[in-house]
Parts: C-alpha cells; sequence; structure tokens
C-alpha cells in the first residue's frame, strides 16, 4: 500500500467490536472485558449471539483501563471517575447546544 | 534525534527512588489527563509524561538509560552508540499508561529491542492496535470527505529493533459520521510479530466547532435572524442551512427562541438527526426619524408592557 491510497474504515456503530477485538484496542486480554462486562463497569450492546461493542463503549474501555493502569485504580473507582467524565461531557453538549461557551 | 530528558518530564531528580517516580507521575498524570486538563496541548504533555515513566518505572530500561544518556541534556542532538543496549533485555511494551506506538523515535530507538518474549522464535501475535483522533468539519458527515492523517509507525528492521517512520494515511470518512464515533481501519496498526497480522487503527471522530451550526449527536441547531413582524405575523422565510437553502413556514405569534424542527435534515444515518431552527429576533434601529416614528406609533397604539405579561413589573 502506497501513500497515495484511499483506506477506507467501517464505523462502529455499523460493525460493533467482539469481546476479544475490545480487549484488544484496549490491551487488555479478554479476561478484564468479562470480569468488568460482569462487574457492569464496562456497557455493551446485547445481542442475541454475545456482547458487541460500540464507539461509546469502547471509549468507556479505554478510559476505564487507562485510569486503572495509571493510577493503579480500584476498578469501581475508575468506572466512578468514567461515570463522571461522561456526566461533565453531558453537560458541556447541553451547554454548546443552548450556544453558551463552556470552558 | 533529540535526547529526552526523562527525569527533567517528570520533575525528579536522577536519584529518584521507585515510589518517588511514581508518585510523580499520578501527580502529572492527574495534570495532563486529557480527559481533565484544558491545556490545548494535554494529549502531547501526558504522552511524553506517559513515555518518560515507561523508561523509569522499568530498571532494566532504567539502567540502560542511565548508561547511555549519562551527560546529555534535553534537546541535544542524541545517536546512541552501536550496540549499547548489550547486556540489557527489555521489550517494546508500554507503560502504564500508554501504548508503545504512542511514543516518540527517541524511545524506540532505545527500548525498541525486540528482546523478551516479543523476539522469541516462533512466537506469533497480533500487532498493536492504535488510536488517534480526527478532526473534521460538520460538511464532511454531512457529504462525507477523503482527509489526510499523519501517522508515526514503528517497523521492525531485521535485526528486530523498532523504528518509527511517518506515513500519511488518506482515509475516507463516511457520510453520516457522528462526533464521538470511532472508524476503525483494519490492518493499519502495527505490524504483528511471527508472521501475525498488523493491529487496527482506531480514528475517534471529532467535529470542529461550527461559527453557524451547533451539533447534539445527530441533531444540528441554527440559529435564525428574524424581524419582529415575521414572529408576531408568520409567514414564509428562505433559510440557509447545511444541507441547502430552504423555505420555512413561521407560525404566526411566535416569540424569539422558539425553535422549529425540521425532520431527518441533521445528520445522515439509520435514522437520521433533525434540524432545529432557533428563532431569534433582531429588532431594526431607531436611526431615523421614520423608524422613531413607527416605534413611538407602536408604543402608543399597541399598550404593551411585557413585563406585565411576564407577571411582573420588573
Amino acid at each position: 500500500m502506497t501513500d497515495n491510497d484511499i483506506v477506507t474504515g467501517l464505523v462502529l456503530e455499523d460493525a460493533a467490536l467482539t469481546i476479544d477485538e475490545l480487549a484488544r484496542a484496549c490491551g487488555a486480554d479478554p479476561g478484564w472485558v468479562v470480569a468488568h462486562l460482569e462487574a457492569g463497569i464496562l456497557t455493551c450492546v446485547v445481542t442475541e449471539a454475545a456482547p458487541r461493542f460500540t464507539s461509546r463503549d469502547l471509549q468507556r474501555a479505554r478510559r476505564v483501563r487507562s485510569l486503572e493502569r495509571t493510577f493503579e485504580a480500584d476498578p469501581e473507582l475508575a468506572a466512578m471517575v468514567a461515570d463522571l467524565i461522561d456526566e461533565v461531557e453531558r453537560l458541556r453538549t447541553r451547554l454548546r447546544r443552548a450556544g453558551l461557551a463552556c470552558d | 534525534m533529540e535526547f529526552r530528558d526523562y527525569y527533567q518530564v517528570l520533575g525528579v531528580e536522577r536519584s529518584a527512588s521507585a515510589d518517588e517516580i511514581k508518585r510523580a507521575y499520578r501527580k502529572l498524570a492527574r495534570k495532563y489527563h486529557p480527559d481533565v486538563s484544558k491545556a490545548p496541548d494535554a494529549e502531547q504533555r501526558m504522552q511524553a509524561v506517559n513515555e518518560a515513566y515507561a523508561a523509569l518505572s522499568d530498571p532494566e530500561k532504567r539502567a540502560a538509560y542511565d548508561q547511555v544518556g549519562r551527560g546529555f541534556h534535553a534537546g541535544q542532538e542524541f545517536r546512541p552508540p552501536p550496540d549499547w543496549d548489550a547486556g540489557f533485555e527489555f521489550s517494546f511494551g508500554g507503560g502504564p499508561g500508554g501504548q508503545a506506538g504512542d511514543f516518540s523515535d527517541f524511545f524506540s530507538t532505545l527500548f525498541g529491542g525486540m528482546g523478551g518474549a516479543g523476539g522469541q522464535r516462533g512466537f506469533r501475535t497480533h500487532g498493536e492496535d492504535h488510536h488517534a483522533k480526527i478532526m473534521i468539519d460538520l460538511e464532511d458527515a454531512l457529504h462525507g470527505a477523503t482527509r489526510a492523517i499523519a501517522l508515526r509507525v514503528p517497523t521492525v528492521d531485521p535485526r528486530g529493533h523498532v523504528a518509527v517512520r511517518e506515513r500519511t494515511l488518506h482515509v475516507k470518512i463516511p457520510r453520516g459520521v457522528a462526533d464521538g464515533q470511532q472508524i476503525r481501519l483494519a490492518g493499519q496498526g502495527s505490524p504483528g510479530l511471527g508472521g501475525g497480522p498488523p493491529g487496527d487503527l482506531y480514528l475517534e471522530v471529532r467535529f470542529h466547532p461550527h461559527p453557524r451550526f451547533r451539533v447534539d449527536g445527530r441533531d444540528i441547531l441554527q440559529s435564525v435572524p428574524v424581524a419582529p413582524w415575521e414572529l408576531a405575523l408568520g409567514g414564509a422565510i428562505e433559510v440557509a442551512t447545511p444541507g441547502g437553502t430552504v423555505q420555512v413556514k413561521i407560525p404566526p405569534g411566535s416569540q424569539t427562541g422558539r425553535k422549529l424542527r425540521l425532520k431527518g435534515r441533521g445528520i445522515p444515518g439509520t435514522t437520521p438527526g433533525d434540524l432545529y431552527l432557533e428563532l431569534q429576533v433582531v429588532l431594526p434601529p431607531a436611526d431615523s426619524d421614520k423608524a422613531r416614528e413607527l416605534y413611538e406609533s407602536m408604543a402608543r397604539e399597541l399598550a404593551f408592557d411585557p413585563r406585565r405579561a411576564a407577571g411582573g413589573r420588573g
């Protein structure tokens, strides 16, 4: 492949990730994903076959993984921080929607 | 290649203990964490901090770094002597907060030897996935586009050492992509080891702020300036929207701030978003005799008190 080729990707909403793919994208092993799913720390789309992960799920999983590794954080604590970051983002979106600066 | 002073990056002495290094790293990680920091270069700073910690938190890497970097200062031209790493054994693994592909050429040159697990004969593994952010315009999401992004790609030479080279990737942005979504480019991550498949590249899509439109999910919001009589009497007006000019009917008796919803005219998708037009009254200036006369006439004839209508005397 040369630098001039155009590459086409898939939006995760159209081709959601499997457990193995999510684990690799987070630099984790599949056991980490399964344990965090069972603990309700990670989110997923439940299908008949198996859990699938979209953009939002990937972002959350990477955030939790990064918090756990950087601060050696307890998974529940990392999940709470991720929840708070989500909430801040949600409020910022509402401010932007209202045409207000948020910085 | 410029020498990187990892002690300086973490703000610790060369004699710092492992515990002091960890404390300094966590303090900086809190300060520059991209989810928290408002500094425009927070992501780059965080990467530098992760890289410094990856080097100094691993006793083997730290010992090697101390040996080869003796006498060097940050920014100084640097080339490691041949076979400088003889006697050390480390893999290219990233530190706690980062992945190896995120690190600099300096780090790759020093610690890129694929010793350890990565270099074992017969070991076959999937390449590492990479993550990057791509900024696009709202128009790109509405119509689709192709954008060039510069990537730093680790490559393995015949001796098993990792070097980083720059590569430009032209990426097709699919029509209908929304802010925050991830595009997965299969096989565009790190090469696999021992014949393993390459990793993938994930691009997190973010929109540039738009001067006229605001985006919320797949919905688009747009302020539309209107004259007082257009609000009061209603009627059809022409509005330039992201998808082209449309005729919109304003219901009589509308107030400023009223939102008109144009279904399905937001960002396209399986369930397309809507376009919201927020009507904003603009008063004509009373800067001529005629204009003042008209305002005075309204004040006399209408006997309108907005404070009373709002339930107070303000």
